[in-house]
C-alpha cells in the first residue's frame, strides 16, 4: 500500500490542478484557427512603459518643493475669500506672513534641489491637489457651509502637519546627513505654523497641550498633541453638517509612491 | 550597529535632554504659576524627559551619565528671575533645537536622526507656545535664533 500521506495527497493533486490550468490557460487551441471570427469588444490601445521611477534625494526634495507651493496656493485662496474678519482677524497676518515663509521654504529647497544637480519644481503637487486640497475647498466654499472661516484655518492648520510630516518623514529616506538638517530645520518651521494655527482654532493655555472633547470623547486640535512629531494620516473636518449633523472628514497622508515628484514630473 | 561618532553626538543630545528635564523640574517645583500654566511645564517636563528616557534606551550601557553642566547651569541662572520664566524655557527649547539639528547634520545612522528630527518637531511646537506667552511678535514663535551647543 502506497506510503502518502494525506497532506502529501492533497498537496500533490492542488499542483495538479494548477499545471492543467496554467497549460490549458497558456497552449494554443487544438484545430481552432484565429480567423478573427471571435467577437471582441474593442482594441487592447499599445502600451508605454512608465518611466523609471528611481526615489533620490532630489525627487523627496523636489516632493517637499511641491507641498510648499500646495501650501503658498491655499493661503493664497484663503487671503481671496476674505473671511478673517471678528474673532478671526488674527488670522491675517498669520498667513500672510506664512504664506511668505512658504515661499522662502520653496526657494530654498529649489536651491538644495539645483546643488544637487536636479530640476527645480516651482508648482503645487497635483495629486495633492486631487485627493485633498481641491476637494477641501469645495466642502469649505460650498453655499450650505456657516463656517468657512474657521474651516480655511482648519484646512491651513492641517496642510501645515502634513508639511511638518513630509519633512520629518524624508529625514529618515534622505542620503546625505547635511541635507536631513536642512530638511527638517524647514520642517521645524511648519510645525510653528501649525502651533499657532492650532492655538486660533482652539485657544487658550489649556488647550495647548492634548485635550478631548468631552462630547464625542474625540482629540480637540492642540498645538502640542504629542511628546514626539507624528506620521499618522491628519484628520480634517470641514464644511456644512450633513443630514445626521455630522461633518465630513478627510484623511491626509504624507506623500508616497504615488505622489512623489519624479524627475520626469514638470509644471 | 551604531558608529562610535554616532553614540558621542546622541550621547550629547542625550545630555542636553537631561539637564532640559531638570531645568523644567525645577520650574514645577517652584509652583509660581497659574494652574493651566503649571499644566503647560508638567506636560513640556514629561516631554524632555520622555526624550531623555528613549535616548537612553538607544544607547543602552553608552547612556549618558550626566546632564550637560554648561546648559543646567546657565539655564538654572536664568530662572532664578521669576519674570523671565517663559523667555528663558523659549530660549531652552530653541538650543535644543539647534543643537539636535547639528546632530542631525553629522549623525551617519539615518534611523536616529529620524528620532532627534521628530523631538525637534515638537520642541519647535513648544518654542512657539512659550512665544507666544511672551510676546505677540511672530518672528519670536517663528525663529530660532539661538545657537547649537555642539560644533557643526
Amino acid at each position: 500500500m502506497s506510503q502518502i500521506s494525506r497532506r502529501e495527497l492533497l498537496r500533490l493533486s492542488g499542483l495538479s490542478l494548477a499545471s492543467g490550468l496554467v497549460l490549458a490557460a497558456c497552449g494554443k487551441q487544438t484545430g481552432v484557427v484565429d480567423d478573427g471570427a471571435i467577437a471582441r469588444l474593442g482594441e487592447s490601445p499599445s502600451t508605454t512603459a512608465l518611466a523609471e521611477a528611481e526615489v533620490t534625494d532630489v525627487v523627496l526634495l523636489r516632493t517637499a518643493a511641491s507641498l510648499e507651493y500646495n501650501a503658498i496656493d491655499t493661503y493664497t485662496a484663503a487671503l481671496g475669500l476674505g473671511v478673517f474678519t471678528g474673532d478671526l482677524s488674527a488670522a491675517t497676518d498669520f498667513a500672510k506672513r506664512f504664506r511668505d515663509d512658504h515661499q522662502e521654504h520653496a526657494d530654498a529647497v529649489n536651491s538644495l534641489i539645483r546643488a544637487l544637480g536636479g530640476k527645480e519644481h516651482r508648482c503645487a503637487n497635483v495629486r495633492i491637489n486631487d485627493l485633498y486640497l481641491s476637494p477641501a475647498l469645495a466642502l469649505i466654499t460650498d453655499d450650505k457651509n456657516e463656517n468657512v472661516g474657521v474651516d480655511v484655518i482648519a484646512l491651513a492648520h492641517a496642510l501645515e502637519n502634513l508639511a511638518a510630516q513630509t519633512y520629518q518623514g524624508v529625514v529618515d529616506l534622505i542620503s546625505d546627513p547635511k541635507l536631513r538638517a536642512d530638511a527638517i530645520r524647514i520642517g521645524q518651521q511648519e510645525s510653528r505654523h501649525a502651533a499657532l494655527l492650532a492655538q486660533v482654532l482652539n485657544p487658550g493655555i489649556a488647550s495647548m497641550g492634548p485635550t478631548n472633547d468631552p462630547t464625542t470623547g474625540k482629540p480637540n486640535i492642540a498645538a502640542i498633541p504629542a511628546a514626539f512629531g507624528s506620521q499618522a494620516n491628519i484628520q480634517l473636518t470641514i464644511g456644512a453638517p450633513k443630514a445626521d449633523g455630522s461633518r465630513t472628514t478627510l484623511l491626509l497622508e504624507t506623500p508616497s509612491l504615488n505622489s512623489l515628484v519624479y524627475d520626469s514630473i514638470s509644471c | 550597529m551604531l558608529s562610535e561618532d554616532d553614540i558621542s553626538l546622541l550621547v550629547a543630545a542625550q545630555a542636553l535632554e537631561l539637564a532640559a528635564r531638570d531645568i523644567y523640574a525645577s520650574a514645577v517645583s517652584r509652583k509660581s504659576k497659574s494652574d493651566e500654566e503649571q499644566g503647560l511645564l508638567e506636560l513640556m517636563h514629561s516631554h524632555h524627559t520622555a526624550y531623555e528616557q528613549t535616548l537612553n534606551g538607544v544607547l543602552s550601557k553608552r547612556a549618558a551619565t550626566e546632564r550637560n553642566a554648561e546648559a543646567y547651569t546657565k539655564f538654572f541662572a536664568l530662572l532664578s528671575d521669576a519674570s523671565k520664566l517663559w523667555a528663558t524655557l523659549l530660549e531652552l527649547e530653541n538650543t535644543a533645537i539647534a543643537t539636535h539639528t547639528a546632530i542631525i547634520e553629522r549623525l551617519t545612522s539615518a534611523k536616529h536622526a529620524s528620532l532627534l528630527a521628530s523631538i525637534t518637531t515638537i520642541e519647535a511646537r513648544h518654542a512657539a507656545m512659550l512665544a507666544s506667552l511672551t510676546s505677540t511678535n511672530l518672528d519670536l514663535a517663528l525663529e530660532n535664533p539661538a545657537q547649537s551647543l555642539v560644533t557643526q
